[in-house]
């Protein structure tokens, strides 16, 4: 999944970036052109099905490996890079830059 | 077109794990406290002395000990796992509602008690209230 412009929408669904994101906040993201840094939440391709896009935060950067996790504190509500290995930087799509709903949840992604 | 589905995004990311989750409802909560409810009057109401009298009696004081049980699971799996801290500063008495309600679950398994079986709907219905107020 390649989204064609610079900026793109998109809906979370699950529960697995909690507390940061939460099921069906609306995100603006922003494609992501330089690698990516630890720390910072992004848009994948999943590596097991490359049509679906899953939001993980980057743990660790290796290279051209990229640990992706969760935020949820229980490892049962996420899966990510505990299961399926790190995914290659290339898979990466973007990076939300912005929750713009709902309202009452308005503010940068961090 | 209106405002909503003209910014509404076209593409999900998820934040899945594999397992389904994120789909809770007390429904399952309620229909097992009605069938301990209803296993109750079963027994209370049970007279006869024959084999088949027995078996239903002895069925019924058997699904009333399932049906218990499987309320105190499908509560517990809402309490821990569907509330959060935000639903508990709205809601200061959840945590207490769901502790008598699983107390509940284990008095109907103790006692053939319709007071303790209509409370224990009760409660399942206060939390089940609980619940849609906060899909609202």
């Amino acid at each position: 999944m390649r989204p064609a412009t610079l900026l793109f929408r998109v809906a979370v669904a699950g529960r697995s970036m909690e507390p940061t994101l939460e099921d069906g906040d609306w995100l603006l993201v922003r494609k992501l052109r330089r690698p990516p840094r630890p720390g910072e939440v992004v848009v994948t391709s999943d590596p097991r099905e490359p049509a679906r896009l899953l939001v993980k935060r980057v743990r660790a950067v290796a290279g051209d490996r990229v640990t992706v996790q969760g935020d949820h504190a229980d490892p049962a509500e996420s899966t990510d890079s505990r299961q399926f290995g790190p995914i290659p930087g290339a898979a990466i799509v973007g990076r939300p830059l912005l929750r713009y709903a709902p309202l009452h949840r308005f503010g940068l992604v961090r | 077109m209106d405002l909503r589905s003209l910014i509404a995004p076209r593409l999900v990311a998820h934040a899945h794990c594999d397992i389904p989750c994120g789909i809770y409802d007390p429904t399952a909560a309620k229909v097992a406290a009605d069938t301990v409810a209803k296993m109750v009057e079963k027994i209370t109401g049970s007279t006869g002395g024959d084999e088949a009298s027995r078996n239903t009696f002895i069925r019924s004081v058997a699904v009333k000990e399932e049906h218990a049980q499987i309320c105190k699971k499908e509560l517990l799996i809402l309490w821990t796992d569907y509330f959060k801290p935000e639903h508990l500063e709205k809601y200061p008495k959840l945590h207490d509602t769901f502790w008598k309600a699983a107390k509940l679950c284990s008095k109907n398994k103790q006692s053939v008690d319709a007071k303790a079986a209509a409370d224990l709907q009760a409660a399942v219905k206060e939390i089940a209230d609980i619940f849609w107020a906060t899909k609202k």
